[in-house]
């Protein structure tokens, strides 16, 4: 009886967007007349940061201070289409609609600012709240200033909106095969879990995960970090701890609360070490690409690679409790040799485990 | 200063941590009414009776809708990506999971609400349910569906399908084929806030609907719909949600606000308890995963058949297109030329599932890690190394044909090693996404190489 | 009955067995403290009765007449946080923020018991009842850790464009 020492790993990639696309997200951006600059998303925050991350966007594709940028996400009449929340989109989708429609104003912007300055707009750019001619810096206006002229004088609204949106791809229903990139953009990650197994109690304790993610770019590096440790959580989760069904697929003896359902918490952090990479997307905002969902993809295939290098046994119905382990530890299953395969766990395959031996899943792959 | 790549303060940072951020039960409108829903309290059953004239008489009760009231009851959330609707807002003559609402109050207090839902008066026969989704199609497994067990909606199949390459090539050429069985669990997505939502009648004859969706114009197409109203007859207020992963996708408080809010001309709250959160909203999906590789002894994989049962519960909700986008990822980080994938959804007596965070593919990368680990020692080869030779690179495409143009397995992975000092050999730790060559293209991988740029 | 919350002494008509937490804010309007399960399991709703950190879903009413009672309101306001309030909003301690009022206010009552620098461990065992589904935790510790040794205002150990710069992949488009 003892405890031991095992390390695991995993390498995994998620798709940024719906999968097939036309998901749309819209935005649109006014200005106020001392050149503040109004932004309207639908894009919901469920805590991941949206509103931050595209009050950065809009802050760099216009060229403002980021304090001067309101960003209201609040209610479908004043806000156009965002697809929601989900499929790791806002930062990607989202924020491509908002950096678009900055685009758009920046334009106006320069435009107004060009009458007057009296210098072509191609010679203009954007720095800090005021539109400079390039080369000659003392020739300046500001924001404020062209945003002033445009209404009282001009008598128009500087405004911009956008949607971004990539075009649904059609799949082959009999090879699955695609047109177009039915995805907007693929972040990658790897995970390394270093576990202690208990041969005694089955119970195993992550002590620490090391993590590398792709993200394409970081908008906001910290928020960045929030997902992967929020992820890491919820990966830890899904490895050792949390089961809806805790005797699938029998339904009965779910968790109705806390502390039934076991949900982690503060005593099962175990140390992180999160590396962040930046490959940026050719086409996401500023190069980014996604975070959000693919955070407690890696982990749990870390966890079971690492029980298995621990104490030689796999755990392949997740999560790895410790009757699961126990459990294990006890079969010690070696995996059947027939000619050149090698076939694990035969006992909980749907051959096995149907009583007609799996026709109609199976048949279609005799 | 670039405002891009700063460590700048959450937005919405001071209202959180002063208790000012507004949530949808933060709201507080006059003369609100509570909602209550009565729940199937069995997996499946038919609805033999049910009488609500007694409940509407107790005091303090505006209004009880059952499937009668609603307009369009059964509508589908991805009726636009050609997925039939199969599920009924308000059950109607039969039950299929256990928690499934059948009808709601609105009263003046929870009490009287919780009181109104006890008097309803409703009979039940028992059904055989079905909760093994691997005995499914077994011949005396019971009929759940209106569709049979199995979502048969993919076109012409009743499953997704992937065929790339030759596969028979490939497991006739194979040193070794290794075979696994991988079964991800069902977990809660276990917001802080549970479901919640707030349906305010107004003077204009418009509805403003305080929502915790995390997709405002989704969710607003689905109440519509249900509703048969067009879409300015709706405003959703929301944007500001207490954590979500998924389960917010899944409209669940909203649309029965609003028929109670139209029929008791008041507002009216229905916030879920936390039992209902566990009990009776969406989980993520189970899974059951069976893989056999045909990989060679030097490390090559030279393809993969899959079998991918998705555990839908009692109703489609977002499963369709979930098990596509799984069928779309089925070979993980890595080049793979010749697969044969048939994933299928499933139907339960299980509270539908839904989308989680990583929805379709962590239960991919769950299946394929583990699975390549054990490839690995199947072959007597170092797991690091298999996945680094068998890795994404520029040119490659993956499973449904899409050519790779930034992919990441190879700096990712070796930045890990180096991370925990894993020594690898020269020819690895050199490694780059860039396209293969040498002996990193192998006559198996030419084929299914588009270095030229093109889409697809 | 009678409870001064957030230093203003108000008069009770809620029945007397109403949880704390309905009286706070149906009867109140002090919205801070969440209804995030009522069963006591998740501590959204936690408040500070006589400066103790309670389950304000478990106590009822009249068990606390005439008590002092401290919600994330009574802490602090935006133009001028608590050190905990500070910490919270400097080290991304909240994502969603609901669980962030109770987490803040039992923090506080941490802090304040120890009267000095708190140690992880402390923090683990004052906090552990307290479910965060966003944040994996880190960022709360952190910043219980930092505000109970005073580290709040400018942060000159972390620059706003990042201590490690991420890695930038050679070759990719930048």
């Amino acid at each position: 009886m003892a405890k031991h020492r095992g390390r695991g790993f995993a390498t995994i990639e998620y798709p940024t967007g719906m999968n097939q696309n036309g998901d749309p997200s819209q935005a649109w951006i006014k200005l106020k007349p001392d050149g503040r600059v109004d932004v309207f998303s639908g894009t919901v925050d469920i805590g991941q940061g949206s509103k931050t991350v595209h009050t950065q966007i809009v802050a760099d594709a216009l060229g403002v201070p980021y304090d001067w940028v309101t960003m209201d996400n609040t209610n479908t009449d004043s806000s156009a289409v965002c697809t929601g929340t989900f499929a790791s989109r806002g930062t990607f989708i989202g924020g491509n609609a908002v950096r678009l429609a900055a685009e758009r104003v920046r334009e106006r912007i320069i435009d107004i600012a060009s009458k007057e300055l009296e210098i072509d707009p191609s010679d203009l750019e954007i720095e800090n709240g005021e539109v400079i001619a390039k080369g000659a810096p003392q020739k300046k206006i500001g924001i404020p200033d062209v945003a002033g002229a445009a209404t009282y004088n001009y008598g128009e609204l500087i405004s911009g909106s956008s949607t971004a949106l990539k075009p649904f791809a059609d799949v082959d229903d009999s090879t699955g095969q695609v047109e177009i990139e039915p995805h907007s953009a693929i972040s990658y990650a790897a995970c390394v879990a270093d576990v202690v197994v208990d041969d005694e109690t089955g119970e195993v304790v992550v002590e620490k995960l090391v993590q590398v993610y792709d993200v394409g770019r970081a908008i906001n590096p910290t928020l960045v970090e929030g997902q992967i440790e929020g992820g890491a959580i919820m990966g830890l989760g899904l490895g050792l701890t949390e089961n809806s069904y805790p005797y699938y697929p029998s339904p009965e003896n779910r968790g109705g609360e806390f502390g039934a359902y076991l949900g982690p918490a503060l005593h099962d952090l175990p140390e992180l070490d999160n590396v962040i990479i930046e490959n940026p997307s050719e086409d996401g905002p500023f190069g980014a690409k996604a975070i959000g969902e693919m955070a407690n993809n890696a982990q749990p295939p870390a966890i079971a690679t690492a029980i298995f290098d621990a104490v030689g046994v796999w755990v392949t119905e997740m999560p790895a409790t410790p009757e699961r382990v126990l459990e294990a530890l006890e079969a010690k299953r070696e995996p059947r040799r027939d000619g050149k395969r090698v076939i694990f766990d035969e006992h909980i395959s749907v051959r096995t485990v149907s009583s007609n031996g799996g026709e109609g899943f199976l048949g279609v792959d005799a | 200063m670039k405002a891009v790549g700063a460590r700048l303060p959450r937005y919405d940072g001071l209202g959180h941590v002063t208790g000012r951020t507004q949530f949808v039960d933060d709201v507080r409108v006059g003369r609100t009414l509570w909602v209550k829903a009565l729940r199937s309290p069995h997996h499946h059953a038919a609805i033999t009776s049910m009488e609500t004239s007694k409940a509407e008489k107790l005091k303090g009760v505006h209004a009880i809708v059952t499937c009668a009231d609603v307009p369009k009851n059964v509508y589908g959330h991805l009726e636009a990506l050609g997925v039939p609707a199969d599920e009924p807002l308000l059950a109607d003559g039969e039950v299929r999971y256990k928690g499934q609402p059948i009808a709601a109050v609105a009263a003046e207090s929870e009490e009287a609400a919780r009181a109104a839902v006890e008097a309803i008066e409703i009979s039940f026969e028992e059904r055989e349910p079905l909760f093994d989704i691997r005995k499914a199609l077994d011949g005396e497994a019971p009929q759940i569906h209106q569709w049979g067990n199995v979502y048969p909606h993919y076109g012409p199949y009743n499953h997704r399908r992937v065929r790339k390459g030759d596969i028979e090539w490939a497991f006739e050429n194979a040193d070794a084929i290794v075979e696994g069985v991988y079964r991800p669990q069902a977990i809660e997505q276990m917001p802080m806030e549970t479901q919640v939502a707030l349906a305010v009648p107004e003077a204009s004859g418009r509805l403003t609907i305080y929502s915790c969706t995390q997709a405002m114009y989704f969710s607003m197409g689905v109440v519509a719909a249900h509703l048969q109203v067009p879409l300015n007859k709706l405003k959703f207020i929301g944007g500001t949600v207490g954590g979500g992963f998924g389960g917010k996708v899944d409209t669940a408080a909203d649309t029965v606000c609003a028929l109670l809010a139209l029929k008791s001309r008041r507002p009216v709250k229905w916030r879920w308890t936390r039992e209902e959160e566990f009990l009776a909203s969406s989980t993520r999906a189970p899974w059951h995963i069976e893989i056999a590789d045909a990989v060679t002894n030097d490390g090559w994989i030279l393809g993969r058949r899959m079998l991918t049962l998705h555990d839908s519960g009692a109703y489609s909700r977002f499963s369709p297109y979930g098990v596509t986008k799984h069928a779309f990822h089925h070979t993980g980080a890595y080049t793979i030329p010749n697969l044969r994938f048939d994933g299928f959804v499933v139907y339960t007596n299980r509270v539908p599932t839904t989308a989680m965070r990583g929805f379709g593919v962590t239960s991919v990368s769950f299946a394929v890690e583990t699975h390549l680990t054990r490839v690995a020692h199947a072959i007597g080869m170092d797991p690091w190394q298999l996945r680094l030779k068998n890795a994404n690179r520029i040119g490659d495409t993956s499973g449904n044909g899409v050519a790779m143009k930034d992919p990441s397995t190879v700096p990712v992975t070796l930045a890990a090693a180096e991370r925990v000092g894993v020594e690898l050999p020269a020819e690895f730790r050199q490694m780059t996404p860039e396209p293969r060559s040498g002996d990193l293209l192998p006559e198996h991988l030419r084929e299914q190489q588009r270095l030229n740029g093109e889409d697809s | 009955m009678k409870l001064t919350v957030n230093g203003i002494e108000q008069e009770i008509f809620s029945p007397p067995l109403t949880p704390l937490l309905h009286v706070l804010r149906d009867e109140l309007d002090v919205t801070s403290p969440k209804a995030g399960c009522q069963q006591g399991g998740c501590g959204t709703c936690t408040v500070l009765i006589d400066g103790e950190p309670r389950r304000s879903c478990l106590t009822a009413v009249a068990a606390v007449d005439g008590s002092e009672i401290t919600t994330l309101e009574g802490l602090g306001e935006p133009e001028q946080l608590s050190p905990v309030q500070a910490a919270f909003h400097e080290r991304y301690a909240a994502q969603c923020g609901f669980c962030t009022p109770g987490m803040v206010v039992a923090a506080t009552a941490l802090i304040e018991r120890k009267g000095g620098p708190v140690e992880r461990d402390e923090v683990l065992e004052a906090l552990g009842g307290h479910y965060c589904r966003c944040t994996g935790y880190v960022k709360i510790v952190d910043a219980v850790m930092a505000a109970s040794r005073g580290q709040t205002g400018a942060r000159e150990d972390e620059p706003e464009t990042g201590e490690e710069a991420p890695v930038m992949i050679p070759g990719s488009p930048a």
